[in-house]
């Protein structure tokens, strides 16, 4: 069943959806518990929203939050997910005595049928790195379009992007210097991708040099999907006198219609969660001093041969009157 | 190997960053009574009082009770300072630890008490306030706008942006020159060969341009993150530099063949030992790299780099002296090109021909981990308050590729197959082979089974190697060739080993004792539906019990 289903689809699709098939995923996911005690609250603490409603969980994955709705007192629940952790979602909810009020199906957004023309909440954890990184947004706002009832409600319905600047210069000699060097090689030409290929990991606040600007808000209920390819001018402020060997990136996440408002933070001033942050290494250090600025423009788009992977660019300008520390640039990234 | 880490792989393998790397407590979740039923009212955040110890379920309230009792308005002093996000943690942290030395707080605090970066790290664990400061009233004038902010830097930025433009046209430009001038070079090339086939086979660039739909499911292990890891795997790469820069006698005059060529460091390894010419053959887009690696360092001359198939590429000599192959995988035969290996040495390899490496020893012992069973599959019993076994159940349908410390083995390890690289065939490659071991202490449950390899490399075709020789003790008492170990013992390898989990959760395990004897019939199979994957089943049956067990594991 699970198998014809990936038939159709090409190699990088199929790719996607089944590397969601591995445990380890889910059980990252689940064990994130900045992310899942945030949707269990904003669901589970709003029992007056999800009372008799009915709600569309996209890519539900094993149906945890498909759960917490059915907790919150909703009175159905449509899972909807292509992967083929959709068999162990429909396992999950049987033991849990849940099968009468969740309604599981595989598939593409674009393709099921859902049993019902209208929904009154989509609740979904569509987040990837960088927020966009094979993210399912798309699939949200074409569920919010096609399905969700007018004053229907989305859970999270905010999503923000923020960047500051560090100072990185141990990791990215070992990271970017490495190719200098390679057993007594010169491996220069992979220094070159190195650069072009942004990290995903844990930065240390005190790595942090600048403050924090947003780069982009997106408002679910609003928002489309031509707004996923943006580009956001931004100003960071140095904090401190120190070196900029990286720009990051990280999100934040609001459910603002709840009782009382949800948040969480990706960012490197809160706990742990597996998006951690995305650094962009530049390609000069920059020498900040307490009080000057760093302007510059942001630039993404999804990559036109597959539109999962990401083509970044991120210009940037040292604002000093220091000429010997003038700097200005501009770097491409892909993510893929 | 270019293709042999599966793609959740990709980014874990990656060292943290300037960084605690500190994972997510996971193991308090399930401690944490009030979890399962997620009632809202237990769930609410816990505000302890900036001043003394009472505690509060909102921000709020927290903050009056400070202003009535104490006269001290937390956001008058905020509004005051002007203070940013980070300004509002350091003053937190500043209060609290103040309060907890027992030391007055100022009655008008300055920015300068709480300059200090070390006021950042949080004094109470978990507080609540510093996950809470967003919800505080914003202080007048709005501090971040991205947009207002950046229209006065509009133009310099835009600039930039068309300059880029400007400059990737300049290097689409000399690209396209650049294929042009690496056809030419190609073509003369191939005629200097006199090998008719070779122009056709082994792509002309524009061939090398078009990528159908496999080609770019590959492309996604041509990234530098996977042949960093494998260049970083330092007993990986040492063992071949080692084995070639010691044996240079061997390598000096000849003709090298370097299957699954990479980044194409075994070829430099090679050409620098004195190999006249080598031939690098790798189907991965990384071979452009490794061209310009190989041309980087002066050995163009020297090494001739073919995209392809090893079974399609035509070669420009008939016959070889030395093939050199990473080709090794998980449980060393998942994913692996060792059919292509034994294919090119059948076709190209001369009869006294040497291959590089030489000789593998698969190894296999049982184990006992309570702490993994704990964290990985017990876990799946409780998730918030649901039950998840069923995502239990499919851990133990596929091997899992894992670093065991070696105190997970409960037994002597058991050698179970040597292949001898100048003389296994592909046939050998799925067998069935009887196994025993001795438990060497009391054990709670059998939890499964580890496997790994050891890898050797003799410097002539007529060395023989016992069959149980391990990497680690070879190498250190001095015996001809070199050698590593992917077991446990030994220093990680990007290999790891690969787990086999039995699964308990039907039938309660019984608790064995030291010196109880356990055997069977361990499988390695290719399933019919995917030829790169593999199946390894085992059967078990402890010395005087009639049952025997018996459980296959994927690795796809």
């Amino acid at each position: 069943m699970a198998d014809d289903k990936m038939q159709g689809l090409d190699h990088s699709e199929a790719h996607y959806f089944n590397s969601y098939n591995h445990h380890g995923i889910h059980e990252e996911m689940l064990k994130d518990e900045v992310r899942t005690r945030s949707y269990m609250n904003a669901i589970v603490q709003n029992k007056h929203l999800f009372k008799d409603k009915i709600v569309l969980d996209v890519g539900c994955g094993t149906a945890i939050l498909s759960m917490f709705a059915v907790k919150a007192g909703a009175k159905h629940v449509i899972g909807v997910d292509m992967s083929t952790i959709i068999e162990k979602a429909k396992e999950i909810v049987e033991v849990n005595g849940m099968s009468d009020k969740i309604t599981l199906l595989q598939g593409k957004m674009e393709e099921v049928e859902v049993p019902f023309p209208k929904v009154d909440i989509i609740i979904s954890e569509w987040m990837g790195y960088f927020l966009l990184y094979e993210s399912m947004l798309d699939t949200v706002l074409y569920a919010r379009d096609k399905y969700l009832a007018p004053n229907g409600l989305i859970f999270p319905d905010k999503a923000t992007i923020f960047m500051a600047g560090i100072e990185d210069g141990e990791y990215k000699d070992e990271k970017i210097g490495f190719w200098d060097n390679v057993y007594g090689f010169d491996y220069s030409p992979l220094k070159k991708t190195a650069l072009t290929e942004p990290l995903v990991d844990t930065v240390e606040i005190k790595a942090v040099v600048t403050d924090p600007t947003a780069v982009l808000t997106l408002d679910l209920y609003t928002c489309t999907t031509a707004d996923l390819a943006f580009t956001s001018p931004f100003t960071l402020d140095a904090r401190r006198d120190d070196f900029v060997h990286a720009l990051i990136a990280w999100f934040d996440i609001d459910f603002t219609a709840c009782h009382k408002p949800i948040r969480f933070s990706t960012g490197p001033h809160t706990k742990y969660t597996h998006w951690k942050q995305t650094v962009f290494y530049l390609r000069e250090v920059l020498t900040v001093q307490q009080g000057e600025q760093i302007k510059g423009i942001l630039e993404n788009k999804p990559n036109e041969k597959n539109k999962r992977d990401l083509d970044v660019k991120i210009a940037y300008k040292l604002i000093t009157d220091d000429p010997m520390r003038q700097a200005e640039g501009a770097c491409t990234y892909k993510m893929c | 190997m270019s293709e042999s880490a599966p793609p959740t792989e990709k980014k874990e393998n990656a060292p943290p960053s300037s960084v605690s790397s500190e994972a997510s407590d996971i193991l308090d979740l399930r401690d944490d009574e009030g979890w399962e039923d997620a009632e809202p009212d237990e769930e609410e955040s816990q505000f302890i009082s900036l001043l003394d110890d009472e505690v509060f379920t909102d921000i709020m309230s927290m903050l009056n009770h400070c202003k009535d009792k104490y006269s001290f308005d937390f956001l008058e002093v905020r509004q005051k300072l002007g203070l940013d996000f980070y300004g509002n943690i350091k003053l937190v942290n500043y209060i609290r630890s103040q309060v907890h030395n027992g030391l007055p707080i100022p009655s008008d605090i300055s920015r300068k008490d709480f300059d200090d970066e070390a006021f950042l790290k949080p004094v109470l664990e978990d507080d609540a306030l510093l996950f809470s400061l967003d919800d505080l009233p914003d202080i007048v004038e709005a501090p971040h706008d991205a947009h207002d902010k950046g229209k006065g830097v509009e133009k310099d930025p835009r600039e930039l942006i068309s300059r880029v433009s400007e400059l990737e046209e300049e290097l689409r430009k000399i690209k396209f020159q650049f294929d042009g001038y690496r056809a030419t070079v190609k073509e003369t090339l191939d005629k200097k060969w006199d090998d008719q086939g070779a122009s056709g086979q082994s792509g002309s660039p524009e061939k090398e341009e078009k990528r159908d739909d496999d080609s770019h499911y590959f492309s996604s292990y041509s990234y530098n993150d996977i042949h960093e890891t494998m260049l970083k795997d330092s007993v990986r790469t040492d063992a071949y530099r080692d084995f070639i820069y010691n044996n240079k006698s061997l390598f000096a005059g000849k003709t090298v063949l370097d299957v699954g060529c990479g980044t194409g460091i075994l070829s430099m390894f090679c050409a620098k030992a004195g190999a006249t010419r080598v031939i690098a053959v790798d189907n991965s887009a990384i071979i452009d790299k490794a061209r310009e690696n190989i041309f980087n360092n002066g050995f163009a001359d020297t090494i001739t780099c073919l995209r392809g198939k090893i079974e399609e590429v035509t070669l420009p000599v008939d016959k070889v002296d030395i093939i050199v192959s990473e080709w090794m995988g998980y449980c060393l035969l998942y994913e692996a090109m060792l059919d292509s290996v034994i294919w090119a040495r059948d076709r190209y390899l001369r009869p006294d021909g040497l291959m590089v490496p030489s000789h593998m020893n698969m190894w296999m012992a049982p184990i006992a981990d309570p702490d993994y069973i704990a964290d990985h599959i017990s876990f799946w019993r409780d998730v918030y308050g649901f039950d998840m076994k069923a995502m239990q159940a499919g851990i133990h349908e596929d091997a899992q590729v894992l670093d065991m410390p070696a105190s997970t083995l409960c037994a002597e390890p058991f050698p179970f197959m040597q292949l001898e690289l100048h003389s296994t065939s592909v046939k050998d490659l799925v067998f069935k082979i009887k196994w025993q071991a001795k438990l060497k202490q009391d054990i709670d449950a059998l939890d499964g089974f580890i496997i790994w390899f050891d890898t050797f490399f003799m410097p002539s075709r007529g060395d023989t190697l016992p069959e149980d020789a391990k990497a680690e003790e070879w190498a250190s008492s001095g015996k001809k060739g070199t050698a590593f170990t992917t077991g446990p013992g030994g220093k990680v390898t990007h290999w790891k080993q690969g787990v086999l989990l039995i699964d308990n959760t039907a039938n309660k395990p019984a608790s064995r004792k030291a010196g109880e004897q356990v055997s069977g019939e361990l499988e390695y199979s290719v399933p019919e539906n995917n030829s790169r994957a593999l199946n390894v089943g085992t059967t078990w049956k402890f010395d005087g019990e009639g049952k025997e067990n018996s459980q296959l594991w994927k690795m796809r």
